[in-house]
């Protein structure tokens, strides 16, 4: 399945696939989540050797900041939810316009991540302020180029919508999963960096 | 059905192509870990003298190693060749392949020779001044380290073709596999400003985790090259399945 498929017919919720879109796809969620299960680990090993100037300078995140982002991506995982639904169902003008809201959702997520930087940049903590402030920058600036991987996802999905002769149901999906693994591995970042003490 | 002989059989080249890209990735791996002990990188820590020391303990290895790269090193470009020969193989445009020919022959010169050229500098003549050793130590590993960056779009290339292709020269999973690829190499950036830590040339985030991963890749792209090769019909549609191995091929060859 590739990203030029033309026109598959949907599928219903009743399909025997056993992952939805491409299995291809699913691979690259596993390997993102060996290599970001790797990221975390060498951040939280690095963790237990400083706890004291880890403690002191996540105290300084806005952790606001991090749940508005997390509520952001999470709505925009069930929006893209929702137009995978939309689309299943053939009601592809409603799911057009879900695939714009959940872009719409990202780019609400880039503003407030740059937003955020700035806000730290300004406060003195920059990439090499400290190791805690090393990691942050580290894990959130590849999450953010992630991100904008996901844009050109959308714009696949878009193209897929827009006419009738593709809407491959398959590359829908393939491109609903990428936006998810956004979803998941901003949560665990938010987690392990904002909140965990 | 009688197999081919080596002179008759219409892939020698692409064997030969294969054969000297296993060759080469040898070659590399004992030259970079063994012989000349490169890899893992010397400590971005290190002060002069340091910097002296280590020269002076990789003396012999610097030359005779890095010897074997400039006269063998040119290797590289078979598996350059190939995989040029597969983005050709695809159903998408010849644009592809050409820009990741130039973009990897082009990206080998800092990210593979250069260190080559300026550690075999800095073992040559050990009685150097210390800090124009730390100098040419410093340059020898960011280039190498510092500058992956530039095969990332070569990788985005290559997965870009896989991803449009309808031939099924590669699976899709190896297009994705691409993209983990290249975004490991933006990793390696923050290397420029880090003397020491897991993103230093030497850390974990920016070295280890990398060659793990870029061990992986590379050995996954040789197996499926073979795979292409196997399957190679040397026709412009969609590529066949592999010929049958094992025990099906013994009864194929009796049937016949």
């Amino acid at each position: 399945m590739t990203i030029s498929e033309t026109a598959l017919p949907a599928t219903g919720a009743g399909s025997t696939r056993r992952v939805p879109g491409q299995p291809d796809m699913w691979f690259f969620v596993l390997f993102e989540t060996l290599l970001f299960t790797a990221y975390l680990g060498v951040y939280l090993f690095n963790r237990t050797q400083h706890p004291v100037l880890f403690l002191h300078a996540q105290a300084q995140l806005h952790l606001w900041i991090g749940a508005v982002n997390t509520i952001i991506l999470l709505t925009s995982s069930w929006v893209i939810a929702r137009c995978v639904e939309e689309a299943r169902a053939g009601r592809f003008r409603s799911a057009l316009v879900k695939a714009y809201l959940t872009a719409a959702c990202g780019v609400a997520f880039m503003g407030f991540k740059v937003s955020e930087w700035v806000v730290e940049i300004h406060a003195g903590n920059t990439f090499t302020s400290n190791d805690f402030f090393s990691y942050y920058y580290f894990l959130t600036a590849i999450h953010f180029i992630h991100l904008l991987i996901g844009f050109v996802f959308l714009g696949v999905l878009v193209y897929q919508l827009r006419s009738p002769q593709r809407r491959s149901q398959i590359m829908v999906e393939t491109c609903a999963t990428y936006w998810h693994t956004l979803d998941y591995l901003w949560i665990l970042i938010f987690a392990l960096l904002y909140v965990v003490r | 059905m009688k197999r081919p002989s080596v002179l008759e059989d219409p892939k020698r080249e692409l064997w030969l192509a294969w054969y000297a890209t296993i060759v080469f990735y040898n070659i590399y791996t004992i030259v970079f870990f063994i012989l000349t002990r490169t890899q893992p990188p010397g400590k971005p820590w290190y002060g002069p003298e340091a910097v002296v020391g280590w020269f002076d303990g990789r003396h012999d290895g610097l030359l005779i190693g890095f010897a074997l790269i400039f006269a063998l090193g040119g290797l590289s470009a078979t598996s350059i060749a190939l995989i040029t020969y597969s983005i050709r193989r695809m159903s998408v445009s010849r644009a592809f392949a050409y820009s990741y020919l130039i973009l990897y022959a082009v990206s080998a010169v800092p990210g593979f020779l250069f260190i080559c050229v300026v550690m075999t500098v800095g073992a040559m003549r050990p009685d150097r001044s210390p800090a124009t050793q730390q100098w040419l130590y410093d340059l020898g590993f960011l280039s190498f380290s510092g500058t992956m960056g530039v095969f990332l779009v070569g990788s985005l290339i290559w997965m870009l073709a896989i991803l449009l292709d309808k031939n099924g020269v590669f699976p899709k999973w190896f297009g994705y596999l691409n993209l983990c690829n290249a975004l490991t190499e933006v990793v390696v950036a923050p290397s420029w400003i880090f003397h020491r830590g897991a993103f230093a040339w030497n850390g974990v985030i920016a070295w280890w985790i990398d060659v793990v991963v870029f061990g992986a890749y590379t050995g996954v792209f040789i197996y499926l090259l073979r795979s292409l090769i196997l399957r190679e019909d040397f026709g412009t549609g969609p590529l066949p399945d592999r010929p049958p191995s094992g025990p099906a091929r013994v009864a194929e060859v009796a049937a016949s």
